[in-house]
């Protein structure tokens, strides 16, 4: 199957045993917090702290191997680049202290290739692969840990209205419908002689070989939508304030856990105030190369 | 003497966008405990019918709406749709789309959320309604896993959950495999007989006629041409538009000029070697876990002048035997060869060259901005020279009479149509051997039948080979039956030689029909099967 739920119960889950309101309340202040530092050692609690959420979350790591493999060559990859290019660092240093010089031995059209090995370009690529690499592995668990049947409630509870969050709650249904179908098309089309992998060409000419797959999956949902909307209207949606029937309650372990994250977002919202956590390179390595 | 549970007055709608009425000047009544049969060809108006009785017309679907639908007593036009929904309840033709929690409670309850009803009451009305369609157990279970009867059943305890008065059911067994659809319907007569009046449109009349509906009505061209009794149905209709049980037909056709013999696979016959293997399964074993196994040692070959029927019920493992052949899939341990090649050598694409598959809703293949392009897709693909690419498409187009057709977009044309698309892109490949996945699904009778007979005479094909619940076509159209369960093939001969045991049918969940018993009380006299309107004449 194309699709498959990643959730399932896990016992043992530290996690899972929170209310999701209170787990995505406090991934939310903690995704502003870290995103507020960009300084290494402000950096590291949420390292660990990624680490400590993923290690006590019961999740196998057969299940969680190629997404965390994909996470983290792609970060690594991404902060490399920064690394090489020095692109987006000029934002938040103004000056770069040179480690080491390398430079090719030929050249391309007269130009040599070089890359400058600056302090200030080891410690941004460090720590934006660490800013990123904690994100992504709490972002990552949220489908491994969140029950598909609660997000419409979720949301609910969280002050959404309830055509947004029973939206959502759509959206978790039709997935695997939506998967099915493009597997459908794919096998059609492939035993029309279609090779997905040997798609060639610039940008435009590979989208637009993408058209035997894309159109038909397409039109299926949106005929398909026709008879999912008159199936709602049919059992009364919208007329009203809906019951959900799952209840959710905050538990005492909920509020303390929300109450961390407000906590971690207001720390954060005061230190970045006295100009505290911005990028940061130790001083003596910096005198070290002076 | 029941009261009357719904009166339809002189009703007649327009869609806005549409020229013409799609139904025209309509008046019935139904009483409570009644199952009422509505029969008819494709676009004869019967699913605007339910959308008028259900709401959505004019709510939903605008138009002009004359006439008036009365609810027990009370006009539809004059009610809130959540107020329409709590009376008269409809499950839709295909349960996939109309099934929107992700969990079998959720699904059931959604229509009390809606209605805000307290929690305690909502579970109670769920366990009733799971309880008196006796599938509880699902309670729990995911609904995108389920099976399509269960499916369905779901759908209708969903709507049962809403205490409707009246049932309104569009196509309730399209998807279904014969004994899951003989269950929704002893579920749907239960339902009658306690009291609901239910409105059942339906293609498969024969298979209706079996829980014993009140009455029938037969519309044509947006109109009632007949309601009455099931006895006077098939004096009335078309025998060659709605699917009546054999013995009326065989009366009916007594009368008229018997059918034209139909040229089976003239590509074939043309061939020097008619019994040269194209396609050989030694052995094969798959599973799509690593510890669950979906087909179990299957072995067969596919030769030249076959017409193969696969039946079997839903999730016996006869899609996953069809993928192996064109090279979809690759056996876990056995071999599949195709040509004498084995699958695990050869890609998808070269398999193309013998094989084409043709799905089972020509949506899920067709993309191109024309038709032209749309067969020309194929060929390419498989680097056929440019020019033969042009010849292919002309004589695929001539063979399937879509000629005129060439600069249309297929997605544009009516879905029979675009069925021959389909076929005619398998045909541009120069494939040898056609594949259909449920062939007939989404057509009526007639179009159908129609489409079979067209097929069956095509020049291009050396062996056909078709997954199908329709026991019919296997009996009028293959001349081998492959019986497949429980990912075993359970019997593998001549339509005769697989068909005659009822017994191993139904443990194969296959539920004889009328036109098979027919054939095989009547083997002895005919040497072969064949369809009614024949055997009239024999």
């Amino acid at each position: 199957m194309l699709v498959a739920w990643r959730y399932r119960k896990r016992e043992n889950s530290f996690i899972q045993s929170f209310d999701p309101r209170a787990w995505l309340i406090f991934y939310i202040c903690v995704l502003f917090s870290t995103l507020s530092f960009w300084d290494v050692r402000f950096l590291l609690p949420f390292f660990f702290l990624a680490w400590f959420v993923l290690l006590t979350s019961g999740v196998k790591w057969h299940e969680i191997r190629r997404a965390f493999i994909f996470i983290i060559g792609f970060i690594f990859i991404f902060a490399f680049l920064t690394f090489l290019t020095g692109r987006g660092g000029t934002e938040v240093y103004e000056q770069e202290h040179l480690l080491k010089k390398l430079e090719a031995s030929f050249t391309i059209l007269g130009w040599r290739p070089a890359l400058d090995i600056t302090v200030e370009r080891i410690f941004f690529g460090l720590a934006q692969f660490v800013r990123v690499f904690s994100l992504g592995i709490l972002t990552v668990l949220i489908p491994y840990s969140l029950d598909p049947a609660l997000y419409g409630i979720t949301f609910r509870g969280l002050g959404l209205p309830d055509k947004i969050a029973y939206a959502m709650d759509l959206t978790m249904r039709f997935i695997p419908t939506f998967g099915r179908d493009f597997q459908l098309t794919m096998d059609a089309q492939k035993a029309r002689g279609y090779e997905l992998e040997k798609i060639q060409g610039g940008l435009f000419e590979q989208v637009r070989k993408l058209g035997p797959l894309m159109v038909p999956v397409t039109i299926h949902a949106i005929i398909g939508s026709e008879d999912i909307i008159d199936a709602m209207d049919l059992r009364a949606f919208g007329v009203g304030p809906r019951t959900w029937l799952q209840q959710l309650t905050y538990q005492k372990r909920d509020r303390i856990l929300i109450g961390v994250g407000v906590a971690i977002l207001i720390v954060t919202i005061v230190v970045s105030m006295f100009g505290l956590g911005q990028f940061w390179v130790p001083p003596a390595l910096l005198a070290l190369v002076s | 003497m029941s009261e009357l549970a719904l009166i339809v007055e002189n009703l007649s709608f327009r869609y806005r966008d549409r020229q013409g009425a799609a139904i025209h000047n309509i008046s019935f009544a139904a009483n409570a405990g009644e199952i009422l049969l509505i029969a008819g060809a494709s676009g004869c108006g019967k699913t605007t019918l339910i959308r008028a009785i259900n709401g959505l017309i004019p709510r939903s679907y605008k138009g002009e709406l004359t006439g008036r639908v009365l609810i027990q007593g009370e006009n539809t036009v004059e009610m809130k749709l959540s107020t329409i929904s709590q009376k008269v309840g409809t499950v839709l033709q295909d349960p996939e789309r109309q099934i929107l929690g992700t969990k079998v409670l959720n699904e059931v309850a959604f229509g009390l959320e809606n209605l805000g009803l307290p929690r305690q009451e909502i579970f109670q009305r769920v366990d009733e309604a799971l309880a008196h369609l006796k599938i509880q157990h699902l309670r729990g279970r995911d609904t995108f896993l389920l099976s399509g009867g269960e499916k369905q059943k779901v759908a209708l305890a969903g709507v049962l959950a809403m205490h409707p008065s009246i049932l309104l059911l569009d196509e309730p067994l399209a998807s279904l495999d014969p004994a899951s659809a003989a269950e929704t319907l002893d579920a749907v007569r239960a339902l009658a007989d306690e009291g609901m009046t239910v409105l059942m449109v339906e293609h498969r009349v024969e298979d209706v006629l079996r829980i014993r509906p009140e009455r029938v009505l037969y519309m044509s061209e947006g109109q009632i041409r007949y309601l009455g009794d099931v006895k006077g149905l098939s004096q009335v209709v078309n025998y060659r538009e709605v699917k009546l049980p054999a013995e009326d037909i065989l009366e009916r056709a007594k009368h008229d000029p018997a059918p034209a013999q139909i040229k089976v696979l003239p590509g074939a016959a043309a061939s020097p070697s008619n019994y040269e293997a194209l396609v050989k399964f030694e052995n094969v074993a798959f599973g799509y876990e690593a510890d669950k196994e979906v087909l179990h040692g299957i072995n067969l070959e596919i030769r030249r002048g076959d017409v193969i029927a696969v039946l079997g019920p839903n999730g016996s493992g006869k899609t996953t035997f069809v993928k192996h052949a064109i090279g979809l899939l690759k056996p876990k341990s056995g071999r599949v060869l195709v040509n004498g090649k084995d699958t695990k050598e050869s890609s998808v694409a070269e398999i193309a060259n013998t094989l084409g598959y043709v799905f089972q809703s020509p949506s899920h293949m067709l993309f191109a901005p024309t038709v032209r392009e749309e067969l020309a897709f194929g060929p390419t693909n498989l680097k056929h020279p440019k020019d033969e690419i042009e010849k292919e498409v002309k004589e695929a187009l001539r063979i399937v009479n879509l000629s005129d057709k060439e600069q249309d977009p297929p997605l544009a044309l009516s879905f029979g149509q675009q069925k021959r698309v389909s076929i005619a892109a398998i045909l541009a490949m120069r494939s040898r051997i056609l594949v259909m996945d449920e062939p007939t699904a989404g057509q009526d009778y007639q179009n159908y039948m129609n489409f079979m007979d067209s097929i069956l005479q095509l020049p291009g094909f050396e062996a056909i080979l078709f997954i199908t619940h329709d026991v019919d076509l296997a009996v009028i159209y293959a001349n081998r039956v492959l019986l497949v369960a429980d990912g075993q093939l359970m019997a593998d001969g001549s339509p005769h030689e697989t068909l005659r045991d009822f017994n191993r049918l139904q443990a194969c969940r296959v539920i004889p029909s009328s036109l098979l018993s027919l054939n095989v009380k009547r083997f002895g006299e005919t040497g072969r099967f064949m369809r009614a309107e024949a055997l009239a004449h024999v």
